[in-house]
């Protein structure tokens, strides 16, 4: 129910044209990438999944991680900025329904930009790394582990934007964690289960304990950030 | 002497006719009144005088200057208040003013003055965002009466104000001719407030000016059409629906 | 009215927008990390660049490659902005000013904010370069003789920069997506600084100037080629037409 509704919500918000336009950006940076200087990556050693996340993976992930952050922004705007919020808040709804529409739409929209990612990071692995079938399925898998620690980072987003007004103090915090995400150090463990850290972490070469402790890493910092908007919400009703 | 003449005067967006063939005059001196139901083309028309909406045909005079070769030496002589109030809510009602003074040119003795004139010095220090709805409304009408200019231009003024605030606001347009020697076009959707400030009246309807010129001459045409003239509300309303049935139904 | 005029006009509707606020975050932003791993800048052997020389092409290279693009493009939209959230452009537009003439005052506004940016950042690379040099007991100071220029030169690099966000911002009305295409053009910026063409894309230009200068005190990463043509003209050019462009579109959606 919530979710039809945060569907007809987002209809001309300009959110699906401005997912579908980023996701061809992020889509075609690996391309233009390759096909710029196919000899650099033809000779460099390791997998066609290694070299190509290796030599890509930071931009895509600073392009998603823009671009949730963009979406939750727009995907609350809509909320605050004519009080339909208000009007939400005095109807006989749940307001972590709301909070679940939202989730709702973002996820769906993340996993839409990544299919486009995967398509063309295997489309440049077959076409200038000749990689085989084994090598395509490890460069999705690769994906795949990028798509869930990215999660976090797009709930924050949606968290941060439910709690701000105002949709430049949301852009603002989004736009601040990113940037401290590509200033901390990369070698260091804790810093890199910062949610907007852990998506820049690239998958080949990586210890399977490492990848374990990350894959839990995320699916508890999604957890806490569902919970920390439910218990806000709560306070926020009681403080009204 | 007309100081506000319209030639045809139309406005169209893609199939929807705003604005057709307006033949306005506005004599010099004058309270203007431009009455028309909502979405009648009144904003519209102001906004073309503004250059804020270029005209699709016709023309039209402001003090013998046209538009749009003349746009800025026209804005000068204007005062205006159109639609929404129009302010910049980071700054005091002050420093609104100011900014409108410092590029019209004037003293600084003129930001005190508008704001006098519509009783907001109590308030002047406070962010505009900050402000009631009917003091945003007097903070615009502040705007447009700064440095008194020989045209004020002002689109449903008393919309939001208390009715102690529409008596003073109507006072204050009704004195503005003779105590400033301007001329004041305002509109409002209401007959009734209009015939309390307006000298002469033009009435609007899907684009199409229905009447034009003194209330006398209003009252006179009322009752040469058999249309009630106890009450000039309701001669409005037939004015409006007899134009209506005349389009085809349309309400 | 004069420019000048105008310009004192639109200082004066940036009060309490908290642009200064936001300017002054991103530079602590920038350097309290680097203050804290300047220990990092003794572990450059392999490069061959002095610890000095690398604790401030890092902290530039930081700026340059994204706060400083992302700063400029908020306020931009900021700028944009302020005239639009009450209608003040509509009280604008019916006064007797030259609305292009209004357009160039705001970007005049937007440039001077850039210089307020890079005059924060230099003075936090001294203050960062002194802290830090008092916790690892090592001067990390730089001759300002060397930083000023530089920092000037920054900034004559990004003009171009600020002259596209500034056309991004008047032609897109709805401010989430010109921040959107302002920040994704930050990011395509480091790709395209990698081709031969990299001079014909102006938010690529500052993280240029940075890397070719890293390639000048550093011994071991390769020195990146900055010619002034045409690189000069390329970018004068265009910064004219996107002035132009904005200075002519500014107000025609609201004069619909």
């Amino acid at each position: 129910m919530s979710f039809r509704l945060e569907c007809k919500k987002i209809r001309r918000t300009g959110l699906t044209a401005a997912f579908i336009a980023g996701s061809i950006i992020a889509a075609a940076l690996p391309v233009i990438n390759t096909a710029a200087r196919p000899d650099t990556f033809t000779s460099m050693a390791g997998s066609p999944a290694a070299v190509l996340t290796d030599a890509n993976l930071q931009l895509i992930s600073m392009l998603n991680l823009l671009l949730v952050t963009a979406g939750a922004c727009i995907l609350y705007h809509i909320e605050y900025a004519d009080n339909g919020l208000q009007k939400m808040q005095s109807l006989p709804v749940r307001e972590s329904g709301l909070f679940t529409g939202k989730c709702g739409i973002l996820l769906p929209f993340v996993l839409v930009m990544f299919l486009f990612e995967a398509a063309s990071l295997c489309f440049c692995g077959w076409h200038w790394l000749d990689a085989g079938k084994e090598e395509l399925i490890e460069m999705l898998q690769t994906l795949g582990f990028t798509l869930l620690l990215t999660l976090p980072a797009a709930i924050i987003a949606l968290v941060i934007s439910s709690a701000c007004r105002n949709m430049w103090t949301t852009l603002g915090i989004g736009v601040l964690c990113i940037f401290t995400a590509t200033m901390l150090p990369t070698d260091n463990f804790i810093f890199s289960l910062f949610p907007y850290v852990l998506p820049f972490q690239i998958l080949p070469g990586m210890e399977t304990t490492r990848v374990i402790h990350y894959c839990i890493a995320a699916v508890c910092e999604t957890g806490i950030a569902c919970a920390a908007e439910f218990i806000y919400l709560k306070v926020r009703r009681l403080f009204a | 002497m007309n100081i506000i003449q319209t030639r045809n005067l139309t406005k169209s967006y893609n199939d929807f006719t705003a604005v057709s063939n307006l033949n306005l005059h506005v004599p010099k001196g004058s309270v203007y009144g431009f009455v028309g139901p909502n979405g009648a083309g009144k904003s519209t028309t102001m906004k073309m005088f503004l250059g804020l909406t270029r005209p699709s045909s016709g023309a039209f005079v402001i003090d013998k200057m046209s538009y749009p070769h003349n746009r800025v030496k026209i804005l000068r002589e204007i005062g205006s208040f159109i639609e929404a109030p129009a302010f910049y809510g980071n700054l005091t009602g002050e420093e609104n003013l100011d900014i409108i003074r410092r590029i019209l040119k004037l003293p600084k003795s003129t930001v005190d003055d508008a704001l006098e004139l519509v009783d907001l010095t109590p308030y002047k220090k406070r962010l505009a965002r900050k402000y009631s709805l009917g003091m945003k409304q007097r903070l615009g009408l502040a705007g447009a009466l700064l440095g008194r200019p020989p045209i004020l231009i002002l689109d449903e003024p008393t919309n939001g104000l208390d009715p102690v605030g529409i008596h003073e606001i109507r006072t204050l347009i009704r004195s503005l001719p003779d105590k400033f020697d301007c001329t004041v076009f305002v509109s409002s959707h209401l007959l009734s407030e209009i015939e309390l400030m307006a000298d002469h009246i033009g009435v609007l309807n899907h684009g199409h000016l229905l009447f034009e010129g003194t209330l006398e001459e209003l009252k006179e045409k009322a009752a040469f059409e058999g249309y009630p003239d106890d009450n000039l509300e309701d001669m409005f309303l037939a004015l409006i629906e007899e134009d209506n049935i005349r389009r085809g139904g349309a309400k | 009215m004069n420019i000048f005029t105008l310009a004192l006009v639109e200082f004066k509707k940036i009060k309490r927008s908290k642009i200064l606020l936001i300017l002054i975050a991103a530079t602590v932003i920038l350097w309290l990390p680097n203050i804290l791993n300047a220990d990092l800048n003794f572990d450059m052997n392999d490069i061959g660049i002095s610890p000095e020389n690398s604790f401030f092409i890092q902290g530039f290279m930081g700026m340059t490659w994204f706060i400083y693009p992302a700063v400029m493009v908020v306020t931009t939209v900021i700028l944009v902005q302020t005239e639009r959230t009450n209608h003040g452009i509509l009280k604008m537009l019916a006064l007797p000013v030259s609305t292009p003439l209004l357009c160039f005052a705001k970007f005049i506004v937007l440039a001077v904010t850039a210089a307020a940016f890079i005059l924060f950042m230099t003075a936090g690379y001294y203050i960062a370069a002194a802290a830090a040099g008092a916790l690892n007991d090592y001067s990390f100071i730089l001759a300002p003789g060397y930083v000023l220029p530089f920092a000037g030169k920054l900034y004559l690099a990004s003009l171009p920069m600020l002259t596209v966000f500034w056309l991004i911002a008047v032609c897109i009305s709805t401010p989430i997506f010109s921040v959107g295409v302002g920040l994704v053009s930050i990011v395509s910026s480091v790709l395209i600084n990698n081709t031969e063409v990299w001079f014909l894309y102006p938010m690529g230009y500052p993280f240029y100037l940075i890397m070719s200068e890293y390639g000048e005190v550093a011994e071991n990463i390769g020195k990146s080629s900055l010619d002034l043509i045409p690189w000069i003209p390329v970018a004068a050019l265009i910064s004219l037409i996107c002035l132009l462009i904005s200075c002519l579109y500014f107000g025609r959606a609201e004069r619909r």
